[in-house]
């Protein structure tokens, strides 16, 4: 791999490859989802690998973006599907390894609460995470010229373009959820590369939903229609999406018709609106959805607020604790009940 | 649909879903007492307040209804126990977020009927009729809009 980022010392990435290289070794595992170089300059990609002496492939740098629980449950779930017509005594574990940052592991733990695979059918090699670096801003940086040849030095990622060199200092180049995110270090790990990454500004995390939720409503669904204007319903948010694992989606369901194929606005409305409902407590602000829009949606100004609503309704936060159900799927008999309509008061 | 009628003759148009052991039977005992409440409704029955998939709602609201009432059994209640409790959780979350992006709250109401209030039951239909005549016609998440009448 000619592109990627160029390698300076990076003590996670070397105990990573150390330690992935043992796991398949050692037949701990049966696969490792990782990333590995990008065909182009600052890029990574997501990759599987199955053999020890493959583990020098994998990376570990701000260019990783991808969410890769959706792998391992990918990875699992067809896996059981395929056991099904197996018989009893050819059956087989698969256990998959997978290198995960702190929002990885909350969607693993999403994926354990929901019953979806074992906890010892997946194996967490936990990363410390500063963030990783933004498409657009990336591409904002090159002024859209193409990317020649890129370089993370330390604190600052340099493009080489056409037109010359550009700087500018990592902070800048990090996505809106890295920007705030609280979870630096993975929730759950089995294995451990390394530790103490200085936290983002977690108190600022609710402060654009805040600015919205203080607009006029009208100006809230302008602001709504528009970005749902530019959706074209590819559903790439709900592919790359870790807690979107539905076998069949409602939006490809035809016995009902959910949503309308053609170009209602109303239809994609509500394809983006109900796919985010799904996500009330269980959307951990990877930001995957956000890098793979083709349309550049904002669907963070949505998504965040599912998540405080979570927290303020029902105290819950995506993906912090094994125990915790999913909010939805619970219930507490003094869940307040303020929205509730009561015309002349009194009632029971 | 309200093609065709001017603003003065438009009329709410409400869908109330509501769960076939206390409100249906509340909304029963209303028409067997002879309570007099707005025509304004469209019941729909459902077996429990947890049986309803929130897109019912969305769907009402795109398909020309100008508010949603969802009615169950009080807290407690609930003839399966526990579904109306697992009802309000989706219900709060997602009026939250329907006014969120800026859907007027009180296209869609939640409340408790139970199966001996009748009275409560037109009360209730007469607010939410109320409610919806004055935020006027849907327009949003509507999916055919009425035309405008030529003049």
């Amino acid at each position: 791999m000619s592109g990627g980022t160029a390698t300076v010392e990076n003590p996670v990435e070397k105990k990573l490859r150390e330690e992935a290289k043992r796991l398949l070794a050692d037949k701990k595992v049966d696969v490792i989802v990782g990333y590995e170089a990008g065909t182009l300059p600052l890029t990574a990609t997501p990759c599987f690998i199955t053999a020890p002496e493959e583990a020098d492939k994998l990376v570990w740098n701000p260019c990783c973006t991808q969410n890769l629980a959706k792998f391992v449950h990918d990875l699992l779930s067809q896996h059981h599907e395929a056991q099904k017509r197996v018989k009893p005594e050819a059956k087989r574990k698969k256990t998959v390894g997978v290198v995960a940052r702190g929002c990885t592991t909350r969607s693993l733990i999403i994926h354990l609460q929901e019953k979806q695979y074992g906890r010892d059918e997946v194996v967490i090699l936990g990363v410390p995470c500063g963030g990783y670096v933004d498409n657009r801003k990336l591409a904002a940086l090159a002024g859209g010229e193409e990317i020649r040849e890129g370089a993370i030095d330390g604190s600052e990622v340099v493009v080489k373009t056409a037109k010359g060199n550009r700087k500018a200092p990592l902070g800048e180049l990090l996505a809106d959820c890295c920007l705030t995110c609280r979870f630096n270090e993975p929730v759950l790990a089995d294995v451990e590369t390394g530790k103490g990454t200085p936290v983002a500004a977690a108190d600022k995390e609710y402060e654009p939903v805040g600015a919205f939720e203080n607009l006029p409503a009208e100006e809230r669904w302008a602001y709504f229609e528009r970005e749902m204007a530019k959706c074209i319903r590819c559903t790439a948010c709900r592919n790359v999406c870790p807690s979107c694992y539905c076998r069949i989606c409602f939006a490809d369901q035809s016995q009902p018709r959910w949503v309308d194929i053609g170009e209602n606005a109303s239809d994609t409305q509500l394809f983006q609106l109900m796919r985010m409902y799904h996500m009330v407590g269980r959307c951990v602000d990877c930001g995957s959805c956000t890098a793979v829009c083709p349309m550049g949606v904002d669907l963070r100004k949505f998504l965040k607020k599912l998540d405080k609503d979570a927290r303020d309704l029902f105290g819950h936060r995506a993906g912090v604790s094994l125990e915790e159900p999913a909010p939805l799927g619970t219930y507490k008999e003094t869940d307040k009940e303020e929205f509730i309509f009561n015309p002349g008061g009194g009632g029971h | 649909m309200t093609e065709g009628q001017s603003a003065k003759e438009w009329e709410p148009k409400i869908v109330a879903i509501v769960c076939n052991w206390c409100t249906y039977a509340g909304a029963d005992l209303a028409g067997i007492s002879r309570i007099q409440y707005p025509p304004n409704v469209r019941i729909v029955r459902v077996p429990c307040t947890g049986r309803i998939n929130p897109f019912y709602i969305l769907k009402a609201l795109q398909e020309g209804a100008d508010g949603v009432l969802v009615s169950g059994c009080h807290p407690g209640e609930c003839h399966y126990l526990t579904g109306n409790l697992a009802a309000r959780r989706k219900f709060a979350a997602l009026k939250s977020f329907l006014s969120y992006i800026g859907v007027e709250g009180d296209r869609t109401l939640f409340t408790w009927v139970s199966a001996s209030e009748g009275d409560r039951f037109a009360q209730v239909v007469r607010g939410v009729t109320e409610a919806v005549r004055k935020l006027g016609p849907a327009k949003k998440l509507v999916k055919k809009l009425p035309v405008a009448q030529p003049a």
